[in-house]
C-alpha cells in the first residue's frame, strides 16, 4: 500500500472517530441536562468541552446553545464535528479508489446532511436529535465498512486510526472526572453515570458491575474491560492486532521498532492493578497511557509512512 | 480550447428558429443547424422514435424526478467540481441531462473507421517526426512547423515508444455540420478527459430510462477500463504482471474524479508526483513496505509539469528523474511525451493531407475547412471573405489574436487584414459552425441545444474504440459553448447496436 494511502486512510478513521466521540457527547450532555440542577450542568458542560479541547471556541459563559453551535458547527474550532467530518471526508477522497463505492457514499452523504445545518432549527425542537442521528449514521458508515472493504491493509491503517484516537479521547475522559475527584470538586452519581454514557457504556457497565453506580468500578471497566469496545484496554488490542498486520513486507527491524512500543503499552494496560491507581497513581498513569499512544503514532510513521528513501535503497 | 471561445462570440447567430410542436416539445426550435431529432420537415427521425414515444407518455413530473434522482445520484458520488467564492469553497456537480443522444449504427461505423484512420496516421506522423523526418523532408509540411512548436520535444528524438504507439489514450472532439456529416474540430492527444462523463452518465441514465434501454439495443460501454487496462499492459513485456499506475497532479485538480475512478475500475494504483521517485534510473512507489517497482505510468499530467529536471523546473507535481528512466526504457509513459506538436492548429489543418501521405487513402472524416494563410491561393481567399470567417493565429490560444469576422467592424477586419498580410504563416481561417442540435431536458420541457461528440480511442498493441462517448451539450439556449466550466453539461450516448 501506498505510504500516501496509509496516511489518508489512518487520518480518515482518527477524524471519523473524533466526529463520533464529539457528536456523543453533544447528544448524552443535552440529553442529561434537564434532569441536572443548573450549577451541576454547567459544571458538566466544562467537562465536556475540556474532554473536546474547545476551551479557546466556546464562551466561557456556560450558554448551552453557545456552546453546542461551537462543538458542533464552528469551523474554526479543529475539533468540531462538522470539521472533523470534513476533514475525513477530505482524506476520503484522496483514497478514493481504495474505498468501496458504498463507504465512499455514506460518508459523503452524512457529510453533505449535516454542512448546511443551521443552529437554530436544530435548537427549536428536540436538540439532541440531530446528534443521535448523526451517530447513527456514523454507526452505518461502520457497519458498511466492515462489511464493504476488504479487510486488508488499508482496513488494518483505519483499525488503527480508530483506536488510537480512541484510546486517547477516552483516557481525557476519564483523566478529567478522576482529576475533578482528586482535586476536591468530586463529580456527582449523577456525573458518573453521564461519564458511562459518554462512552455508550452504562448498559454493557451495569452487566458487569450491576447498576451499583462506584467510581473505582468505573474506572476499572472503562480502562480495563477486555470486551467493551470503548475500553482503554479494548483500544490498545486492536491497535496491537492491526499493527501486526499493516506493512508486511517491511524490514524486521523497522516492523519491531513499532511492535516494541505496541508491546510495552499492552502491558501497561494487561498488568496494571486498578486499586494502584485509585490511591492516587490514575492522573499519571491516563498520561502515560496518551503519551504511549503518541510514540506509536511517530514510530508507524517513521517506519511506514515517512521513512527516508535513502534507507531503503 | 480554440473553438469555445469563437463559439461564445457566435452565440445568437443561428438562423430563423421554428417551433416544433406542442407538449413537451413548445419551446423546441428547429435553427439552421442540424438536429439530432428532428429531420427538415420537423418529422422524428426513425432512431429516436422510441424516445419520442417514451416522451409523449411519461408526466412532466415524472421527467423532472428522474433528472432529480441523476443529479442526487452525481453528488453523491463525489462527480463534482468546486466553485470558490469569498468565504468557502461550494461543490457543484457537472450538469448532467437526462435525455440520451443517439446514434445510428451506420453513423458510428463511420466514425469508428474514420478515427481509427486518422490515430493511425498521427501516430505514423510523430513516429516521423521524432524519427526520420521523411515527412519534413517530403515538403508535406514546412519544417519550421514542427520544430518551431512549443511542443515539440526535442528530448523525444530517437526514442523508441513500445509499438510505436505515441497516442495510447485519445479522445477525438467530433462535431456535425448542417449537411449532417460528423467532421472533425480537434484532436486531443494529450491528456484527453471525460472518460468517467462517459461512463457516470451512462449508468444514471440507464436507470432513469429502464425499459427504453433494453429495448433500443445500446451497445454497451462498461468494458472501458478493462480496455484501458489492456492496452496498457500491451506497452510492457510483463503483461498481467505489469505494475502500472495512474498519475494524477492530485485532489485539487478538476479531473481528480476521473483518475480516482479509472484507478479503481482497472484496480490499479492511483499516485502523485509525491509517491514516486526515481533511482538509477529506475521509477519506484514508496509503500508502507518499501519501494515498489513500477513499469507503467499512465499519466494525466501535462509534459511541462512531468519531470522538473527536463521540463519546468518550478513543477512540484511530477518526478525528478522521470524522463531519463523513460529514456532508458524503464518506465513506460502513455501518453508518450511530445504528442501535442500534433494537435495544434496549424498541424490540425494538414491531417487530411498526412492520412493520404501515409496510408494513401482518402480520410474518412473530414475536417472542418481550414484555410492556411501560407498558403497564396487561401490567403487571397481569406482577405476576400475576413468578414465571413473565423481568423486565429497559430501560436495563440483561449481566443486571443483571433478575429470573429461577421461580429467585426469594418475597421477592424482591415486592420487584421494587415496583421494577416504581414505575417501569414501565423494565421489560419476557418468558417463559423453550427453545432448539430439535440433534446435536452429544460425547465420542465423538452429543447434544442446544440452539443459534440467526444469518443475515446485507446490504441496500445491495436486500436480499440468503446461503441460510446461522451456529448457535451451547451445549456444556454442558442449557445455553442458546451465546455462545463461555462455552463455546458453532458449526455450519455447511445449508440445502437443495429
Amino acid at each position: 500500500m501506498l505510504s500516501r494511502v496509509a496516511d489518508s486512510m489512518y487520518w480518515m478513521s482518527r477524524y471519523l472517530e473524533r466526529a463520533e466521540h464529539t457528536a456523543r457527547l453533544i447528544a448524552v450532555k443535552l440529553e442529561s441536562m434537564v434532569e441536572q440542577s443548573r450549577e451541576d450542568a454547567d459544571s458538566s458542560w466544562s467537562r465536556v468541552v475540556a474532554a473536546l479541547s474547545a476551551e479557546d471556541h466556546v464562551p466561557a459563559v456556560p450558554d448551552a446553545f453557545a456552546i453546542t453551535q461551537g462543538l458542533a458547527f464552528d469551523r474554526f474550532n479543529p475539533s468540531s464535528l462538522i470539521l472533523s467530518l470534513r476533514n475525513a471526508r477530505d482524506n476520503a477522497r484522496q483514497v478514493r479508489e481504495q474505498l468501496s463505492m458504498e463507504v465512499w457514499e455514506n460518508l459523503n452523504r452524512l457529510y453533505l446532511r449535516l454542512q448546511p445545518v443551521a443552529m437554530d432549527g436544530v435548537w427549536m425542537h428536540h436538540p439532541a436529535r440531530l446528534f443521535r442521528e448523526t451517530l447513527q449514521d456514523l454507526h452505518t458508515l461502520g457497519g458498511v465498512t466492515y462489511s464493504t472493504l476488504s479487510h486488508g491493509e488499508g482496513w488494518y491503517f483505519l483499525e488503527l486510526g480508530r483506536h488510537i484516537e480512541r484510546a486517547q479521547l477516552v483516557s481525557r475522559l476519564l483523566d478529567l472526572h478522576f482529576g475533578a475527584a482528586a482535586a476536591g470538586d468530586a463529580p456527582k452519581y449523577f456525573d458518573w453515570l453521564v461519564l458511562l454514557k459518554f462512552c455508550s457504556a452504562f448498559e454493557p457497565y451495569c452487566k458487569a458491575y450491576t447498576a451499583a453506580i462506584r467510581p473505582e468500578k468505573i474506572a476499572e471497566f472503562l480502562l480495563f474491560d477486555a470486551e467493551f469496545p470503548h475500553s482503554v484496554r479494548f483500544s490498545v488490542d486492536r491497535v496491537c492486532d492491526a499493527l501486526l498486520h499493516v506493512a508486511p513486507g517491511a524490514p524486521p527491524n523497522r516492523r519491531a521498532a513499532v511492535e516494541r512500543l505496541a508491546g510495552r503499552l499492552k502491558a501497561s494496560v494487561d498488568f496494571t492493578q486498578i486499586e494502584d491507581l485509585m490511591r492516587g497513581s490514575i492522573a499519571p498513569f491516563l498520561d502515560d497511557i496518551t503519551r504511549q499512544c503518541e510514540q506509536i503514532h511517530e514510530a508507524v510513521y517513521s517506519s511506514y509512512i515517512a521513512y527516508g528513501a535513502e534507507t531503503v535503497l | 480550447m480554440q473553438h469555445e471561445a469563437v463559439a461564445d462570440l457566435l452565440e445568437g447567430l443561428t438562423g430563423a428558429a421554428r417551433p416544433v410542436r406542442g407538449a413537451p416539445y413548445g419551446n423546441y426550435r428547429l435553427g439552421s443547424a442540424y438536429d439530432e431529432m428532428f429531420d427538415a420537415g420537423a418529422a422524428v427521425r426513425p432512431h429516436y422514435a422510441e424516445l419520442d414515444a417514451e416522451l409523449l407518455t411519461l408526466a412532466p413530473d415524472e421527467l423532472h424526478r428522474r433528472q432529480q434522482a441523476c443529479e442526487l445520484s452525481f453528488l453523491h458520488q463525489g462527480i463534482t467540481f468546486t466553485v470558490y467564492s469569498d468565504k468557502q469553497a461550494t461543490e457543484r456537480i457537472i450538469p448532467t441531462d437526462l435525455l440520451p443522444r443517439i446514434v445510428t449504427a451506420a453513423e458510428w461505423n463511420r466514425i469508428e473507421t474514420g478515427l481509427k484512420q486518422r490515430i493511425e496516421a498521427l501516430n505514423h506522423f510523430l513516429r516521423d517526426i521524432y524519427g526520420d523526418g521523411r515527412v519534413l523532408k517530403d515538403g508535406v509540411l514546412p519544417r519550421s512547423m514542427i520544430y518551431g512548436s512549443k511542443h515539440y520535444r526535442r528530448e523525444m528524438r530517437g526514442v523508441q515508444v513500445p509499438h510505436g504507439a505515441y497516442v495510447n489514450v485519445c479522445g477525438t472532439d467530433l462535431v456535425r455540420r448542417e449537411d449532417g456529416a460528423f467532421v472533425v474540430l480537434e484532436d486531443n492527444l494529450r491528456v484527453p478527459s471525460g472518460v468517467s462523463y462517459m461512463l457516470a452518465n451512462r449508468d444514471v441514465v440507464r436507470r432513469a430510462f429502464p425499459d427504453l434501454f433494453r429495448a433500443m439495443g445500446v451497445r454497451p460501454i462498461e468494458h472501458y477500463p478493462r480496455e484501458l487496462l489492456a492496452a496498457l499492459r500491451a506497452l510492457t513485456p510483463f503483461q498481467e504482471d505489469a505494475s502500472i499506475a495512474v498519475l494524477t497532479p492530485g485532489v485539487f485538480n478538476s479531473a481528480y474524479f476521473e483518475h480516482a475512478f479509472l484507478a479503481r475500475q482497472m484496480g490499479v494504483e492511483l499516485v502523485e508526483g509525491c509517491d514516486l521517485l526515481v533511482n538509477d534510473n529506475v521509477v519506484y512507489a514508496r509503500t508502507t513496505s518499501g519501494l515498489k517497482r513500477i513499469d507503467v505510468i499512465y499519466r494525466r499530467i501535462d509534459d511541462d509539469f512531468i519531470d522538473p529536471l527536463i521540463f519546468r523546473e518550478d513543477s512540484s507535481l511530477g518526478v525528478p528523474g522521470l524522463f531519463n528512466a523513460y529514456r532508458a526504457g524503464n518506465v513506460v509513459i502513455a501518453n508518450a511525451l511530445g504528442t501535442g506538436v500534433a494537435d495544434d492548429k496549424a498541424v490540425y489543418a494538414y491531417v487530411p493531407r498526412l492520412i493520404r501521405y501515409y496510408l494513401s487513402e482518402e480520410p474518412i472524416l473530414d475536417n472542418v475547412e481550414t484555410f492556411l494563410c501560407r498558403e497564396p491561393a487561401s490567403l487571397s481567399h481569406v482577405l476576400a471573405n475576413l468578414d465571413k470567417l473565423v481568423v486565429k493565429a497559430v501560436g495563440e490560444s483561449g481566443g486571443y489574436g483571433m478575429l470573429v469576422g461577421p461580429h467585426a467592424t469594418k475597421a477592424e477586419c482591415e486592420a487584421f487584414a494587415e496583421k494577416v498580410k504581414a505575417d501569414p504563416e501565423n494565421y489560419i481561417a476557418q468558417p463559423t459552425i453550427q453545432l448539430s442540435t439535440a433534446p435536452t431536458f429544460v425547465d420542465g420541457g423538452v429543447e434544442a441545444r446544440h452539443v459534440d461528440l467526444r469518443p475515446f480511442i485507446l490504441n496500445g498493441e491495436k486500436t480499440v474504440i468503446v461503441p460510446g462517448a461522451l456529448t457535451r451539450v451547451a445549456l444556454k439556449r442558442g449557445s455553442l459553448v458546451v465546455n462545463s466550466s461555462q455552463g455546458g453539461g453532458s449526455k450519455d450516448t447511445w449508440v445502437l447496436s443495429s
